[in-house]
């Protein structure tokens, strides 16, 4: 089985994010950057199938030579061989049609990725690749079994659970408990400098551009009020928070 | 929250030491940047899954001494099979034996980072990381191949039993006997007290290293030798435990029980009977009667570490104050607010949070710095760089080991302040933490012993030799230093501090060339101190100069070097008078 994980580079989910140029651009300066945390799950189902039925698994990854230590964290992790498009990862079309141009190339059975980014969160990447390859999406999925041509997978919906069975080839946004995050061994560490890791050019424009960025609005300050004073709380409320 | 600040550490690799330049020599070219970035990824992931989540927790529910076998808390069990799986604990050594030639430094990064998350797991693995350096450098090929792949793997882990209760500090006196058999084997007998993850339901086996004297060996440290004593037999032919109708066979090593001890809880501390039914088997580690240098060499491994683990204690406390400080709303500033502020505006709040950062990220430099020494001394090749290397990582090892703990208490206590009321309490983790971090000063050499050897060995050894490569290497931090304005002053500082140093070093000298013994070892714990808080500058300077290049971060780095020269440096002064002082009230009155 040939398994293609698609893997995103994002800030720690802890950073503090902040903008330069005018708000146009996303500040990176000092830090941290993972693997997306859905796609982690991802990755990790992806390896233990490889474990249990043979196979392999390509990793994908739309970005700059910045995300090169996330890649190779996921060729520590299990990962045979690796792509990178070099390219800015600037909205979820382009960087489903640079997906989708390397599946058709590649015949694989399975692409999987996570249900969302951490970044911008939008979502609907797995879809649109489903789309331009002309194969079924399934998102979030939360457990996957494969059984011949077969995938067995449950997927998280609205109040509950819902049990499917699909044939392969399939694109799959993953999400929690589809498999618990692997940890790097040092065997894998060392390995990984050595697995192929190929970059290729983006296919296609950007369509998108950021005008701007913003913050949400930042938390007023505390006013404290003397509890006796009753009189200023109600002008407050009357005059800055216009509630009353 | 993380105990530990993996972008200061990741400064300090990089740009304060330059870590990656170790990469240049052949042993180590395997590795690179990233490699060390994600074996540091691997470390916080193993932090996070298994190590933080239990740490409170395991403090409650200590092990319990049942049927002759200590039960341990049941999260260890997972953490020892993570650290097992990830290759970590045999990653120090050559690839022939199937470690990854890791520079040692990169390993004690990854110490911080799990130890800052739970002390009291970590001594498991980390004992059996010291096992296995001891095994690969001193045992037989036959020894390896036993027991090598099993400890790094962590089927069996390991211990060192050094202490008898006769024998603390003073370790000429140990009392544990070794008699020669015909097949080449000892048979052991004596008893060792405080022996960390001594007994313990984890493995299959456990790998004691046992201090022990053999019938007929000279009296004191030169009739020590050094066995592997494992607690069930192996059978040496398969390599395998040694099995009798399917059970495994005991080596006459007994629980006699377990100290109940003031922290670290999760370790069991145990008093180990060895051969009371004349049945304990030994093996011969090393050469006969060297038992307590080939130790030494563990030892001095295990004294770093024990640094690293107060620094690392240390730092857990400095995250929980600095998020408490910033949380906690409490009185006014006596001048410009009406209202109650951050505690953290407080100057004197302000004085504790400074000192705490520049007693860890101090702490951790000079740590780090002794590791480098030792990574450069495994691939020197030339005499000269064998010798200075040596004789650097020699004079650093017990300074970087006292301050450690000595601060890295003091830095826990300054936490435990900071949170108040609160932090006296079993609700805040800083309780758990100040009871954790006070045996630093006592295991692996108190500061006492560790003072001694300072001011016994080194000081004197060839004319000081090992001061005058030190002291070169602090004048190339100087001279760096002068070139740049932000730490052109501080640089000056750290020269007229030297000078003192020098002064007081030669008084000392004075006392002992005069015969004045002891009262030139009397105040040898001051002359620690001091020799720690210059130590402690000369990193700073060393962060200072390399923080003068980067923006934001930067100033806070400046901030703090300032800080420790204007409120630690001083404290040199004081100290000098008293060590140079030859009235001294402490001699013993003839």
């Amino acid at each position: 089985m040939k398994i293609l994980v698609c893997i995103s580079s994002v800030p720690d989910t802890t950073s503090k994010i902040s903008f330069t140029d005018s708000e146009t651009v996303f500040n990176k300066a000092g830090l941290q950057f993972i693997i997306g945390p859905y796609d982690d799950y991802a990755l990790a189902r992806a390896v233990e199938l490889k474990e249990q039925s043979g196979g392999t698994v390509t990793v994908l990854n739309v970005g700059t030579v910045e995300t090169e230590p996330q890649i190779r964290k996921a060729l520590a992790i299990g990962a045979d061989d690796a792509i990178r498009v070099d390219a800015e990862p600037t909205d979820s079309y382009f960087v489903a049609e640079q997906i989708a141009n390397i599946a058709k190339e590649g015949n694989y059975d399975l692409i999987m990725m996570g249900r969302e980014t951490t970044d911008y969160n939008s979502g609907v990447v797995h879809g649109i690749v489903g789309e331009m390859l002309g194969i079924p999406s399934f998102s979030p999925v939360m457990e996957l079994n494969i059984d011949g041509n077969q995938a067995k997978m449950t997927r998280e919906i609205e109040g509950g659970k819902e049990k499917l069975e699909a044939s392969l080839p399939l694109v799959l946004g993953c999400q929690e408990p589809i498999a618990e995050w692997k940890i790097p061994n040092m065997r894998g560490i060392m390995t990984a400098r050595t697995k192929p890791l190929n970059v290729v050019a983006p296919s296609g424009d950007s369509l998108t551009s950021i005008s701007a960025y913003s913050m949400p609005p930042a938390k007023g300050a505390c006013k404290m009020i003397p509890a006796e004073d009753a009189g200023s709380l109600i002008n407050l409320l009357r005059t800055e928070a216009k509630v009353l | 929250m993380a105990g530990f600040d993996r972008k200061m550490l990741n400064f300090l690799l990089k740009n304060v030491h330059q870590v990656n330049t170790i990469t240049t020599f052949d042993y180590y070219s395997a590795h690179d940047e990233e490699t060390f970035q994600l074996i540091l990824d691997t470390a916080e992931n193993l932090a996070a899954k298994h190590l933080s989540p239990a740490f409170v927790n395991s403090d409650r529910n200590e092990p319990q001494l049942l049927n002759d076998e200590v039960k341990v808390h049941p999260a260890l069990k997972p953490y020892i099979q993570s650290i097992a799986e990830s290759g970590l604990i045999a990653a120090t050594l050559p690839f022939e034996e199937d470690g990854q030639q890791l520079p040692k430094t990169i390993y004690a990064a990854a110490h911080y980072i799990l130890t800052a998350s739970h002390n009291s797991f970590v001594m498991f693995s980390d004992l059996a990381h010291g096992c296995l350096e001891m095994i690969s450098t001193f045992g037989t090929a036959d020894l390896k191949k036993i027991y090598l792949p099993k400890i790094s793997t962590c089927e069996w882990l390991g211990t060192m039993c050094l202490t008898e209760p006769q024998a603390g500090s003073s370790l000429s006196d140990v009392q544990t006997m070794a008699y020669l058999q015909p097949d080449g084997t000892y048979k052991l007998l004596g008893q060792k007290v405080f022996i960390s993850a001594g007994d313990h339901d984890l493995t299959g086996n456990i790998v004691h290293l046992v201090l022990a004297r053999i019938e007929g060996a000279p009296a004191g440290t030169k009739g020590i030798s050094l066995f592997v004593v494992p607690k069930y037999k192996v059978d040496y032919q398969t390599g395998d435990l040694l099995l009798e109708n399917g059970e495994k066979v005991s080596n006459d090593v007994k629980s006699i029980a377990i100290f109940h001890k003031m922290g670290q809880k999760a370790t069991p501390a145990m008093h180990l009977g060895f051969g009371g039914n004349n049945d304990c088997e030994g093996i011969l580690l090393g050469q006969e009667n060297k038992g307590l240098a080939h130790m030494f060499q563990m030892m001095n491994g295990a004294r770093l570490g024990v640094g690293m683990t107060g620094i690392s204690i240390a730092s857990a406390a400095m995250q929980l104050s600095q998020q408490y400080a910033r949380e906690r709303v409490q009185g006014r500033l006596p001048v410009g607010s009406r209202f109650p502020v951050q505690i953290q505006e407080h100057p004197d709040v302000k004085r504790m949070l400074f000192a705490q950062k520049a007693i860890v990220n101090g702490g951790l430099s000079l740590l780090l710095q002794c590791y480098k020494y030792l990574d450069l001394l495994k691939v020197s090749e030339t005499e000269q760089d064998i010798f200075k290397y040596d004789c650097l990582t020699e004079l650093l090892t017990p300074v970087a080991k006292t301050f450690g703990a000595e601060m890295g208490i003091l830095s826990t206590n300054l936490g435990l302040q900071i949170h108040g009321g609160y932090g006296y309490t079993m609700d805040f983790e800083l309780e758990q933490l100040a009871r954790d971090v006070r045996i630093t000063s006592i295991y692996e050499g108190t500061t006492g012993i560790h003072s001694l050897a300072l001011v016994g060995r080194e000081i004197l050894k060839s004319d000081g030799i090992s001061l005058k490569f030190w002291q070169t290497e602090v004048e190339n931090t100087v001279e760096e230093a002068r070139k740049l304005e932000q730490t052109q002053k501080a640089a000056e500082q750290l020269q007229s501090a030297l000078e003192l140093f020098n002064f007081t070093t030669n008084k000392m000298k004075e006392m002992s060339e005069e015969g004045k013994t002891m009262e030139y070892l009397a105040d040898a714990n001051l002359y620690m101190e001091l020799f720690g808080i210059l130590n402690i500058a000369w990193q700073w300077l060393l962060i200072g100069v390399a923080a003068t290049a980067e923006n934001g971060d930067g100033k806070d780095k400046l901030k703090t070097l300032y800080f420790y020269y204007q409120y630690e440096l001083g404290k040199i002064d004081y100290l000098s008078r008293q060590i140079i002082n030859t009235e001294k009230l402490t001699l013993p009155e003839i």
